[in-house]
This record gives C-alpha cells, sequence and structure tokens, in this order.
C-alpha cells in the first residue's frame, strides 16, 4: 500500500469507541471529534476578537445558513438557488407567533423550524424532479414566488417595510426563566450554543447511512439508483434539513435586528448565501464557518468605504473558484498538509470532514 | 407459482424513437444458471437489460419475475426484489473508497431505510461485514483504503461486478463484464462469473466468446433487437445463422 492509500485507511478508522480499538480513530472522526473542538474554540474566541459581539452573532447566523446550503451543494451535489425562501420564512414566521401569538423563544424557534422543514420539502420535492439547469431553474423559480407572496401579504409581513418590532423573548424552559437575552453577549452564547449543536448535528447526519448515500447521489445518481436507491427521497430529506436549518437561522436574525426585513426572503440572500458556501468551500463544514465569516466581516469593512461594494464580489468569487478549488477551508487545509511535510492527497470517504472535490455545482 | 422459470419475458419491445431496439423478445430464465445473450454490436443485449432491470420503461409486452409482474416497477423496487446489475460502462463512485463503494452497495437493499439521518453508518455492522467479505472475494483487499478512481481497469471491472453482488440478488445481470479487460485479468472474472452461476442466477452479456462457452449453460443470440437462437453452447457454436449474423456484421 503507498502512502497515499494508507492516509486514507487511517482516515477509514472506524468508529467504534465500544470497541476501544482505537480510541484516537474515534475521537478524530466522532461527532465531539474531528473541527468540533476547534469549533468551540473559536466561538469563544469570536466575540472577543471581533469589533462586536453583535457582528460574532451575524457570522454564526449566516454560517448556520451556509452549513444548510452546504449539505445540499457539498453533499448532494445540488445547488439551491431558494435558501431564501426558508431563511425569509424563519424570519417572519417566528416574528409573527412572537408578535401575535405571545409565543417564548423557544417555541417559536422550533416553530421555525418545523415550518421550514415542511415548506423545503415541498419546494425540493417539485425540483428533484428535474435535475442538472432546470432544477436550479426551479428552485429560482420558486424564490421568485416566495419573495412576490410575501411581497403581497404586507398584511402579515409589513411588505417593502418588513416587520418592524420583532421581539427578542427571553430564555424559558417550562416557564422557568434562564436568561435573558436582552444583552449583545448574552444572545451571543445563546446562538453560540445553537451553532455548536447545529455543527454536531450536520456531522452526525453526514456520517449517517442518509449522507453516505447523499454523497454517493452526487458521485453517481444512475449508480445509486441501480444499487436499490430511491434516489428522489433522499434528495427532497436533503432540503427538508436544509430548510430547517436555514428557517432556524433566519428567525434568530430577525430576533437580532428586532426586525424582519423583506431583504431576507428575496433572491439576493440566496445569492448569497450559496456564494458563502462556494468561498468557503463545498463539502467542509468548518469552511461553512469560514466562507460566512469572511462575508460578514469583509462586506461589514466595505460597506463603511463604498456602498457599491457587492460589485467587487462577484470578482472575489471569480478567483476563488479560479485559484482557490477548495474555497478558504481548501487553501487552509494545503497550507496545513504543506506544513505538516505529507504531500499526500486523500481520497475521501463518506468522512464528515471531507466531502472530496468540489462537485458540479449542478444535480 | 407460475411456472419454474425465474425470469421469463414475453414480446418484451423497446423502442428509441421509431427506432425498435428490442423487439419482441421472449426469454425464459432457469435459477442457478448462467444464461448468456450475445450477438453483434447493436443487436439490443444493453437495451434488453435496460428493460429487465428497470432502466427503462419496455414500450411494449411484460417481464414476470419470480412469477410477478415487474413490468412497470422502479429499478431502485427492483433491487429489493432481488436483482442487481453491472453496468457495460464502469459505474462507480469514483471517488470514494473501495470499501465506501461496496459497503454503499451492501446498504442500497435497506432502500428508504437508509433515510435515518441520526444514526452512525457503523451502526450497521452487516454492510461493512458484507462489504469487507466480497472485497476478500474480488482479491481487491489490499485495495479496500484506495479510491475506486484510482484502480487499474481490471480491477474497476472486478469492483463493478462485485458492486452487483453486495445487493444479495437472486438474479444478476452482467453487462460485458470483461470490457476492456486485458488478458491477464480474464481468466479471474472466467472464474468468478462459473462460480457467481452456482449461487445465483446470471444473465451475462459478453462478446468473449471463450467465456461465453466455458461458463454458460443457456445462449440466446440476439440480431437487430431480436432473438435469433437460443440453445446450449455446442448448438449455438454449430448454428450456421449465429456465424453469418456475426460475418455479417464484419463485412
Ligand atoms: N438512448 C438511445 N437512443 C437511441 N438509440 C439508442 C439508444 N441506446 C441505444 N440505441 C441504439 O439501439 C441499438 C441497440 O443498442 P444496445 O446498446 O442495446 O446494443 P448492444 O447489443 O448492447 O451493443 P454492444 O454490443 O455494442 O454493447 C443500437 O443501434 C444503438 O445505437
Ligand atoms: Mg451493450
Amino acid at each position: 500500500m503507498n502512502a497515499t492509500g494508507q492516509a486514507r485507511a487511517a482516515r477509514h478508522a472506524p468508529e467504534n469507541p465500544g470497541q476501544g480499538r482505537d480510541v484516537f480513530a474515534y475521537l478524530r472522526s466522532g461527532p465531539f471529534g474531528g473541527p468540533t473542538p476547534a469549533v468551540a474554540a473559536l466561538l469563544v474566541l469570536m466575540p472577543v476578537a471581533l469589533p462586536s459581539s453583535t457582528m460574532a452573532t451575524e457570522i454564526l447566523i449566516f454560517a448556520m445558513a451556509t452549513l444548510a446550503c452546504n449539505l445540499l451543494l457539498g453533499y448532494g451535489g445540488l445547488l439551491s438557488f431558494g435558501q431564501a425562501i426558508f431563511f425569509g420564512a424563519g424570519a417572519y414566521l417566528s416574528s409573527l407567533a412572537t408578535m401575535h401569538l405571545g409565543a417564548g423563544l423557544l417555541p417559536a424557534l422550533l416553530a421555525a423550524v418545523v415550518s421550514g422543514a415542511i415548506l423545503a420539502a415541498l419546494v425540493g420535492a417539485l425540483a428533484v424532479r428535474r435535475t442538472g439547469i432546470y432544477f436550479v431553474m426551479m428552485t429560482l423559480a420558486f424564490n421568485q414566488t416566495a419573495y412576490f407572496i410575501a411581497y403581497t401579504l404586507s398584511d402579515w409581513t409589513g411588505g417593502d417595510n418588513g416587520l418592524l418590532d420583532v421581539p427578542r423573548p427571553p430564555l424559558t424552559l417550562f416557564g422557568a426563566a434562564l436568561a435573558d437575552l436582552s444583552t449583545a453577549t448574552s444572545y451571543y452564547v445563546f446562538t453560540a450554543v445553537l451553532f455548536l449543536l447545529v455543527f454536531i448535528a450536520v456531522r452526525r447526519v453526514i456520517a449517517s447511512p442518509f449522507g453516505s448515500t447523499l454523497i454517493a447521489v452526487r458521485e453517481n445518481e444512475d449508480r445509486a439508483r441501480a444499487l436499490g436507491y430511491d434516489t428522489r427521497n433522499f434528495k427532497i430529506t436533503a432540503f427538508a434539513l436544509s430548510g430547517a436549518v436555514t428557517s432556524l437561522a433566519g428567525a434568530l436574525y430577525a430576533m437580532l435586528l428586532n426586525f424582519a426585513p423583506l431583504e431576507n426572503i428575496q433572491l439576493s440572500m440566496s445569492e448569497n448565501i450559496v456564494i458563502m458556501t462556494v468561498i468557503g468551500g463545498t463539502g467542509s463544514l468548518l469552511g461553512s464557518l469560514l466562507g460566512a465569516g469572511a462575508w460578514v466581516i469583509i462586506s461589514d469593512m466595505l460597506a463603511e468605504i463604498w456602498p457599491r461594494w457587492q460589485i467587487l464580489t462577484g470578482g472575489a468569487l471569480i478567483l476563488i473558484v479560479l485559484f482557490l478549488r477548495g474555497g478558504l477551508w481548501g487553501g487552509v487545509e494545503s497550507l496545513m498538509r504543506r506544513f505538516s511535510g505529507g504531500g499526500a492527497h486523500h481520497a475521501p470517504d463518506g468522512n464528515p470532514d471531507d466531502a472530496g472535490p468540489p462537485p458540479q455545482p449542478m444535480e | 407459482m407460475r411456472d419454474s422459470h425465474i425470469l421469463t419475458t414475453e414480446n418484451l419491445s423497446l423502442s428509441y424513437g421509431g427506432f425498435r431496439a428490442v423487439d419482441k423478445v421472449n426469454l425464459r430464465v432457469k435459477p442457478r444458471t448462467v444464461h448468456s445473450v450475445i450477438g453483434p454490436n447493436g443487436a439490443g443485449k444493453t437495451s434488453l437489460f435496460h428493460c429487465l432491470t428497470g432502466g427503462r420503461r419496455p414500450t411494449g409486452g411484460r417481464i414476470l419475475f419470480k412469477g410477478e409482474e415487474i413490468t412497470n416497477r422502479s429499478a431502485h423496487a427492483r433491487v429489493g426484489s432481488g436483482m442487481a446489475r453491472s453496468f457495460q460502462i464502469t459505474s462507480l463512485f469514483q471517488n470514494l473508497t473501495v470499501r465506501e463503494n461496496l459497503r454503499l452497495a451492501s446498504q442500497g437493499r435497506d432502500g428508504n431505510r437508509s433515510l435515518l439521518f441520526w444514526r452512525s453508518v457503523n451502526a450497521r455492522k452487516e454492510h461493512i461485514e458484507l462489504a469487507d467479505s466480497i472485497t476478500e472475494r474480488l482479491g481487491l483487499a489490499g485495495k479496500a483504503a484506495v479510491a475506486a478512481g484510482d484502480l487499474s481497469h481490471g480491477q474497476q471491472r472486478l469492483l463493478e461486478v462485485g458492486m452487483a453482488l453486495c445487493g444479495k440478488p437472486e438474479l444478476l445481470l452482467l453487462d460485458e463484464p470483461t470490457a476492456g479487460m486485458g488478458v491477464d485479468d480474464i481468466p479471474m472474472m472466467t472464474k468468478l462469473i462459473a462460480d457467481l452461476g452456482k449461487e445465483y442466477s446470471v444473465m451475462l452479456i459478453e462478446h468473449n466468446m471463450g467465456i461465453v462457452m466455458a461458463v454458460s449453460d443457456t445462449i440466446t443470440v440476439m440480431s437487430r433487437g431480436g432473438v435469433l437462437v437460443e440453445g446450449k453452447p455446442e448448438e449455438v457454436r454449430a448454428d450456421p445463422r449465429v456465424r453469418e449474423a456475426y460475418l455479417g456484421k464484419v463485412a
């Protein structure tokens, strides 16, 4: 076996903590292993290192949306330009629940998660009837439809003005008040805990029979079908999971801003989420955090200097796609490989930390 | 029980537009035999397999599998009822390891039960064990952790067949397993197919006459979408029409 083969063999060490054969392999690859401790450390550092904890919160919210997009694009090979539907719906529905029904924090977020999952399953069920460019066009068309519905239902959504005075309820559980989230720091801590849970959950999903099959569908859908998988069901489930997480992010965003603007559900929001995913690196969960972080920080800096800065993002995207095929995380990885001396280029095997080379951007 | 055959087709037809690629084919495949389908290029052999495995919907006729009509059953559902196929043009998960390819193939029989997204793949040990035993059987044990795309062509062809075996099928459909294989690798594949014929019912499309004559119990010769001749290897070998069909193609 050559060096490359050995690297792969090491990466495929099974997660058998019960058998205790290789505890270290488990630590590296289990849901709490791999990059999870590094992410936890980053979450602690972010509010200190960044100008404000509000910015740190914003990064985590977009990182959630990016993780969800990555599940579709990086693992399922599904390029969805409909993510803003779920982001916007989560923002509107949780806001309406707190404003009109007096819902608490957790029920409002739960409502967002459940409705996001259902909405995404519906959008997915129709969109996956087509493949390739037609699939992408369907998601785009759904986003436009959702936008016009939100625009038209201005009694509910505030139309152009958005929903104002969205409350941020305190954290309570079974009537007991646990934390008042009115300060930027406390809301950051709450968001960070949720982000970590989502991160671990997505890693778990990718290492599941479902996640491994999703990667198989991305790699070769015909073969997956010939092996007995009803591949549409896998794509629809991926949509539902992605919609749930994206909708949660939208709800958190509305509570952060105390405002649910129409922009949340605009096509440009979908574009931004896709761009963050690609910039960070598709098929790498840590990349999603990097991508969202880079996007929020850079847009914050540029917005002050030059209001039309978004023109640059197109250019940045082109550069990354041309010169940094794995996105920012791909760049970091190749640097780490260079420093650790091993020039080995490895093949993925369904390992959550590496879903392989960037897929074709559709189907 | 309708009959003792594992697979029966009645006037099975498939047209691409106006072109009849499969034309009223009647087949009867006996259990635990190797039933080969041969014929010149373009005779419709692969198209016939597409109909049998559900890759394409037939435009006419019926397919009975284990006495049950499956003509309109989807490809993935046919795997669940005991069919598996390999492809003429290698179709693997190129970027995934050999082991992961075979594990996914084993898991395929679970169908929608693989939608479980909160469990670890390692919870289903039987898939990993089956994948490992097939790896062993294919002589690829040393390559388990190599990406399928990095295997030699011959090894990829073996893996292609192995993927079908992981579906624990009753009927195995192999479309030119030796396509593009070097002479060195062919004996291994011949032995594998002969062995498979004892455990499974095998339908084999093959151009290599050495293999066909060595392993087949029954041979169906196709030409221009239809069945030209059917019989035991020695009968087919002696039939002048078969020679004509092949020579006509060359000339
Ligand atoms: N998708 C398609 N659309 C139109 N015609 C097709 C299609 N697929 C195959 N054909 C035609 O149908 C005929 C039968 O093709 P098929 O692939 O079944 O032949 P085959 O017997 O498997 O040949 P080979 O030995 O070369 O693999 C050929 O004439 C081929 O050109
Ligand atoms: Mg063929």
